[in-house]
């Protein structure tokens, strides 16, 4: 299936130019797996990275830098990983489920990111509903399974869907399947009313 | 095997077939492409964030890349800058995610070394599909100037967030701002 929504512009030419935190890349790379489209667009924001190294002012370099990178050509490699090629769903390193109510779950991602930045998996069975939030910064997601609707409409496996504390939203599953989300998050989500911020609270991934 | 023709040829090469020759063994050509751009990775790594010590070591570490890698080099698909790039971000990207895995360890002694070495590999995957192409031209000089301006340059966030204003995509200034400030997240790492 082809996604409907993609990263903007900005938020690619970020990831290309390696200025993301590896917790946002993340959720953006498991968007351009999904996505060929993506994966054209991101080649484009490559080359244009690539112009704009080779643009760039040369750093001074130490004297004996080529001798250096010389007496390292011959050094042994470490073999090459063996590429994964599960579905992301699969290889993702999942901590502990902490359950929030029957069929809801969330889990945190155990992958590098910035200290104040979030990395979780959401995963909310058909029919359960979610807390109305807020957000306090850029959160970013990508759908890996099922389908949820919000007030942006319907996101379905391998959309992506970037929020920003403008953004106030109460996601919907849709459809009889759960729907599983990979989330980056700055900061916590702000929820509207009374459980559901005791739900977030104890969820706090 | 350095006869005169080669010699002479070498100053007129493009950076495309310096990579062609690197992958034969031709040292001569890594020399110049490593005067080339081994400095300018520096001085990226440097923008992202790295201290000057750690940008040299990858700026070092990538040339490395460039030389063992060379043979997979393909002109007609992606730009020397194009390739090179890729090697130099995907070596920062992985330096900083070792970085924050020992990190993690140090905080939790975890005893599983695995679970947290699991590859989180979408980076890497994308990005060697992506060197399938370099569809310049499909790039407006807009998008061009805000990767140039947000990734690449020198400049304050409030002048850089003023250009940013630009009608591009769908997400709201405070979100651009949210990324720059994601990049100041890197910022205290290195
Ligand atoms: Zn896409």
């Amino acid at each position: 299936m082809t996604p409907a929504h993609h990263p903007s512009d900005d938020i690619l030419a970020a990831y290309a130019a390696g200025a993301l935190d590896p917790g946002f890349g993340l959720v953006v790379g498991a968007h351009i797996e999904m996505c060929a489209a993506c994966r054209r667009r991101l080649s484009a924001f490559e080359a244009a990275s690539g112009e704009a190294l080779a643009a760039l002012p040369a750093a001074a370099l130490a004297a004996d830098a080529f001798a250096q990178t010389l007496s390292r050509l011959d050094a042994i490699q470490a073999p090459a990983p063996v590429i994964d090629r599960r579905p992301l769903i699969e290889r993702l390193p999942l901590a502990k489920k902490k359950w929030i109510a029957p069929g809801v779950w969330v889990s945190a991602v155990m992958t590098p990111h910035a200290k104040d930045n979030r990395v979780y998996v959401l995963h909310v069975g058909p029919g359960k509903p979610t807390a109305r939030h807020t957000h306090a910064g850029a959160e970013f997601c990508t759908v890996l399974k099922g389908a949820y609707r919000d007030e942006l409409g319907l996101f379905q496996a391998g959309d992506f869907a970037a929020a920003d504390d403008a953004l106030e939203h109460q996601p919907k599953v849709a459809g009889d399947e759960a729907c599983v989300c990979l989330f980056a998050t700055e900061g916590r989500l702000k929820a509207k009313g009374a459980l559901g911020r005791l739900a977030f609270a104890y969820a706090d991934v | 095997m350095g006869n005169v023709v080669t010699m002479h040829c070498r100053q007129g090469m493009s950076d495309e077939d310096r990579l062609v020759a690197v992958a034969s063994g031709d040292r001569g050509a890594f020399r110049a492409l490593f005067e080339s751009f081994a400095p300018r990775v520096k001085s990226y790594l440097m923008r992202l964030g790295a201290v000057s010590a750690i940008a040299e070591d990858l700026a070092q570490d990538a040339m490395v890349q460039v030389w063992r890698k060379a043979g997979t080099y393909d002109p007609a698909r992606a730009r020397a800058s194009t390739w090179i790039f890729v090697i130099a971000r995907n070596a920062w990207i992985d330096r900083l995610r070792r970085e924050r895995v020992e990190l993690a360890y140090q905080a939790a002694s975890d005893p599983e070394p695995e679970a947290m070495e699991a590859p989180d590999d979408a980076v890497a995957r994308a990005q060697t599909e992506a060197q399938v192409a370099a569809a310049l031209g499909v790039l407006s000089e807009e998008q061009k100037q805000v990767i140039r301006l947000s990734f690449f340059e020198d400049k304050p966030h409030s002048e850089i967030a003023e250009t940013l204003a630009l009608p591009l995509g769908t997400v709201k200034s405070r979100l651009r701002l949210a990324l720059m400030k994601l990049r100041a997240h890197w910022e205290g790492l290195a």
